[in-house]
């Protein structure tokens, strides 16, 4: 099958809206199977775009296509209960007088099926997500955990085409959180409609999505694999999820690329014209004094701010090419690295990466 | 001194709360002691209370069911809309709240009279509302809803709305939502809701005896005949007062004991 018909069976949408502040335009498509991750700053339209396509939120142009049945063109539109979809939110919303069977059976039953049947899918569902033997138990009793797998058991009784995770995992605590992921992941390998998964956290995109959708202030900004998004971001904001110092720049032949505020960096693998400049921050070293030898980059900055993770410390410079190093805690030490200080930052030719913008 | 000034300052504020305590409490105190308890079952055996009694309960009962019914459809629809028109809404249901009860008899009067807003067209088929046990109801519903509906609504309020998203994808329609989540959700509300209703149909006066008159075993309800009995035989009209007054307790404990805080 070819990839447009593919698509054709999976999910199609074109999303436009405002929203309060927020104007969305958003497109997204998907092939059956496909796991989308939608990830973006707060208040950027995430949550929206998943409404619209829950057809909780109206469009006000634009289309939702999902297995060829046409859900919204912006003018005629089928209500939230008439969609094949689920969804999931952070918290993880059971409805919580009803056991976890029954929470599970509500859409079967919301959707015609008998009673008894509704249970034995409910069943099965709860097995899948490995909680047959909670099935009994009220939602308070069950652990926030406990509670997401119930979540995503009830949002896929009703084989929906288009499943919709909001921040699934943004309420569990981070030992949970990890579980619940690798739970996730397991239970949406063999689940063949399209999966949107909206949200912050780099690690759950790109643990569970197959392509990744950077939203920012209502537009998409960037899209691709993760392995394209790790290696090329192309926002500040994306740059900062996948931990990359990234410059828009202009770039000539020779290996020099300036930067818009005026700073100059050299790299070995030259690209011409308006480019992205990444630098690693574990390529940054920092000195007291102007490095000798190899570095081909170094600039005198500002220490802006010192936060330690594990073993490390990220150091904030700002200056002529702001920059995040990271480095051991014992040079923390060593240097005497203080907020408010002066250090020296070198970055070698050959870790700077260019790309065209 | 200091001391000096500070027990002023008492007596300043102590003086009028203990008045404000005192006008509350004495008159309930004053009825319980005027009371003759050992009268008080052969009292309300006496024949004009039976009726009243049972006048008041049915027509008290019929009203909480048309709050049940209509009321809540209606707070969920003010629950759930963030129109500038619902706010007007609400604002027109408050109005029966510190409405007069006379002034509501007289609306209500215009509304279903013989050449009422409405009863000019019942005139003709015969049927006649004034001075009925339904005029009864509708008076005492016209009281009693709003304190139904405003707090139903605003237990609806305090549900996530996030709720209902989830429901309707899992393909609940509005009623299904409302019959399986919404509703069961809020019972404590309801329950409340009821309560309060109920009390106040219960002690409703004004608006009954305006617009529905005083006939017994028809349209005299407990309230009117206190009222009927005090020029007749007083300490009958104390023992039923004694009974409402029981009554009235009865409703804030439960309320007080399960659902306010």
């Amino acid at each position: 099958m070819s990839a447009a018909s593919r698509v054709g069976t999976g999910l199609d949408a074109r999303i436009r809206l405002s929203r309060g502040e927020i104007e969305v335009d958003v497109a997204l498509t998907a092939e059956p199977g496909q796991v989308i991750g939608v990830l973006g700053p707060n208040g950027g339209g995430k949550t929206t775009t998943v409404l619209a396509l829950a057809g909780v939120l109206h469009l006000a142009e634009g289309h939702v296509r999902v297995g060829g049945q046409v859900w919204d063109d912006g003018r005629h539109r089928l209500a939230p209960e008439q969609r094949a979809v689920g969804l999931m939110l952070a918290d993880s919303l059971l409805f919580p007088h009803l056991r976890a069977l029954d929470n599970v059976a509500y859409g079967p039953r919301s959707r015609g099926v008998g009673r008894h049947e509704a249970r034995d899918r409910a069943r099965t569902e709860l097995e899948r997500v490995g909680l047959s033997d909670r099935a009994a138990s009220r939602p308070r009793e069950l652990s926030s955990g406990q509670q997401a797998r119930v979540a995503l058991a009830r949002a896929l009784a009703t084989d929906p085409a288009l499943l919709l995770l909001d921040e699934p995992l943004a309420a569990l605590d981070p030992d949970t959180r990890a579980r619940t992921r690798s739970d996730l992941a397991a239970r949406l390998t063999a689940y063949d409609g399209v999966t949107v998964l909206v949200t912050h956290d780099p690690l759950d995109a790109l643990t569970l999505a197959d392509h990744l959708v950077f939203v920012e202030d209502g537009r998409v900004t960037q899209f691709g694999t993760p392995a394209e998004v790790l290696s090329e971001p192309r926002s500040a904001y994306v740059g900062t999820v996948v931990g990359l110092n990234l410059y828009a720049a202009q770039g000539d032949s020779h290996g020099h690329v300036h930067t818009a505020d005026g700073g100059l960096i050299i790299t070995t693998s030259p690209t011409e014209g308006a480019v992205w400049a990444t630098v690693p921050p574990s390529a940054v070293s920092l000195h007291r004094h102007h490095p000798e030898g190899s570095p081909r980059n170094a600039w005198r900055l500002r220490i802006a701010s010192v936060t330690m993770q594990g073993q490390s410390a990220r150091i904030g410079l700002v200056g002529e090419v702001p920059l995040t190093a990271e480095v051991t805690l014992e040079s923390v030490t060593a240097l005497g690295l203080q907020v408010g200080h002066d250090v020296w930052a070198a970055v070698k030719a050959t870790e700077v990466r260019t790309y065209p913008r | 001194m200091r001391y000096a000034a500070r027990w002023r300052s008492r007596v300043a504020l102590g003086v009028p709360a203990a008045l404000a305590l005192l006008l509350l409490v004495v008159p309930l105190v004053a009825l319980l002691l005027r009371a003759d308890w050992a009268r008080i079952p052969s009292d309300l055996a006496t024949p004009t209370v039976l009726p009243a009694l049972r006048l008041s309960l049915t027509t008290t009962s019929v009203t909480a069911v048309l709050c049940l019914l209509l009321g809540t459809p209606l707070a969920w629809f003010l629950a759930r809309s963030e129109r500038r028109a619902t706010s007007w809404v609400r604002a027109l249901l408050t109005v029966p709240l510190v409405l007069p009860p006379v002034v509501g008899g007289v609306a209500l009067l215009m509304t279903w009279g013989r050449n009422g807003l409405i009863g000019q067209y019942l005139t003709p088929f015969g049927i006649q509302i004034p001075f009925t046990t339904v005029a009864v109801v509708l008076a005492e519903t016209f009281v009693a809803m709003p304190y139904y509906v405003l707090a139903v609504e605003g237990a609806m309020r305090g549900l996530d709305p996030r709720l209902e998203s989830v429901a309707r994808t899992l393909g609940a329609s509005d009623v299904r939502y409302l019959r399986t989540v919404g509703i069961p959700l809020v019972l404590p509300g309801i329950a409340s809701g009821l309560a309060l209703a109920w009390a106040r149909a219960l002690g409703e006066f004004g608006a009954t005896i305006t617009f529905a008159g005083n006939f017994q075993g028809r349209t005299q309800t407990l309230p009117l005949l206190v009222y009927v009995e005090l020029e007749r035989d007083p300490q009958v009209a104390v023992s039923i007062s004694i009974m409402l007054l029981a009554v009235s307790v009865l409703v804030l404990g439960v309320l007080r004991g399960r659902w306010l805080r």
